[in-house]
């Protein structure tokens, strides 16, 4: 009677979101957040812990090629035991995918060789229809048109922003009939990365790193004196 | 069979009171978690948030209330009437005392953010209060037309 009301009191300690692109600051600390969630019973804090891991980009290492990334998945996904974790992970994951096809279309590239080369159900669906822009998606994804022609327009931030936006809409919806249940500290938590990860951007530190790596390329070209003028 | 009747007559009489008790546990628990979870977070207000968390109670005094009012011998001729209306109207209350307190953590939860709405927010849990009013009078006068 009262599981959907388990979490009452962890929720009601928890600061409410406002708008994801207005925000300067998450509403509290990564350390806060931490704090408060310890009130989770052990097998939904096991459950949220992999779910970052899967989801989250601060915990995705670099360095890992696309089929490690969808191994560890596979090997993840079927381990949580909460099955509104488990389908979040598969449409976030689904996403990612759809937008790896892109970037790798925008490169030119051919459509991937191998079988499972991605995750959730559109792998098939993007083989087949390679050269169409939205994979003939639109209507499964209605954000797939806008993020290729974003894509196409090198239009990095306008696609941030809507891949962002895309996910943080995709959680309001998730959040009707969740208030106090185990699904609403998971919306929080994923939206409280969402957050951060738009917060940590910083434009002006974006240009002088650009400004860094044109005096790193330039670095020993003799500019003609007119030019350098 | 006489006995039967006899013993259901008695958990009528004690139902309403126990049913009324145990929403009200049940519903004060959940509003006075999410009151905890606001004065956590929060730097003022706390005497509003416990005073929203403890609507729920009202139920267990109705259900005292109507205890008392079906309070007679119970006998084969009172014992039905006795159970039915005991086990009804305190169902009524549980039913309302969880659901107003899922109301009222709502509430806690909505006024946190935006103390602006915190009368507005209360509206839900004042209509299922009213919800639990009509079982309560409607309980006390069927109570008057069982035999003494």
């Amino acid at each position: 009677m009262t599981d959907s009301h388990r979490y009452a009191m962890l929720l009601s300690a928890l600061p409410a979101h406002g708008a994801l692109f207005a925000a300067r600051q998450t509403p509290l600390s990564r350390l806060r957040l931490e704090q408060r969630l310890t009130q989770l019973d052990d097998e939904d804090a096991r459950t949220l812990r992999t779910l970052r891991t899967l989801l989250e980009w601060a915990e995705q290492d670099p360095r890992s090629s696309d089929q490690a990334v969808l191994e560890r998945a596979r090997r993840l996904i079927p381990t949580l035991p909460d099955p509104f974790a488990r389908d979040l992970a598969d449409w976030r994951l689904e996403m990612r995918t759809l937008i790896c096809a892109l970037r790798h279309r925008h490169r030119g590239e051919p459509p991937p060789s191998e079988r499972r080369w991605g995750h959730g159900r559109w792998s098939g669906q993007v083989h087949r229809h390679w050269n169409e822009p939205a994979f003939r998606l639109e209507r499964a994804c209605p954000w797939l048109p806008e993020a290729a022609r974003r894509l196409d327009q090198g239009d990095a931030l306008g696609l941030e922003r809507l891949l962002l936006r895309t996910v943080w809409d995709h959680l309001e919806r998730l959040h009707d009939g969740h208030h106090f249940d185990f699904a609403a500290v998971i919306i929080y938590a994923l939206r409280w990365d969402l957050v951060a990860r738009w917060t940590s951007y910083h434009h002006e530190r974006a240009l002088t790193r650009f400004d860094d790596l044109v005096e790193t390329a330039l670095d020993g070209v003799e500019l003609m004196p007119e030019v350098a003028a | 069979m006489n006995e039967l009747v006899i013993a259901l007559g008695w958990a009528g009489l004690c139902g309403a009171m126990a049913l009324g008790a145990i929403g009200s546990i049940i519903g004060c628990a959940i509003a006075g978690q999410a009151a905890i979870g606001a004065m956590v977070d929060t730097d003022s207000g706390y005497g509003r948030y416990i005073g929203i968390s403890v609507m729920p109670s009202s139920q267990v005094i109705y259900g005292i209330v109507i205890m008392f009012t079906l309070q007679r011998e119970v006998t084969a001729e009172t014992a039905p009437a006795l159970f039915g209306i005991g086990i009804l109207a305190g169902l009524a209350l549980l039913f309302s005392a969880v659901r107003q307190g899922q109301a009222c953590a709502s509430a806690i939860h909505a006024s946190k953010t935006k103390p602006e709405i915190f009368g507005l927010s209360l509206a839900p849990a004042a209509i299922v209060e009213g919800f639990a009013v009509f079982a309560f009078v409607f309980a006390l006068v069927l109570a008057g037309g069982i035999p003494a």
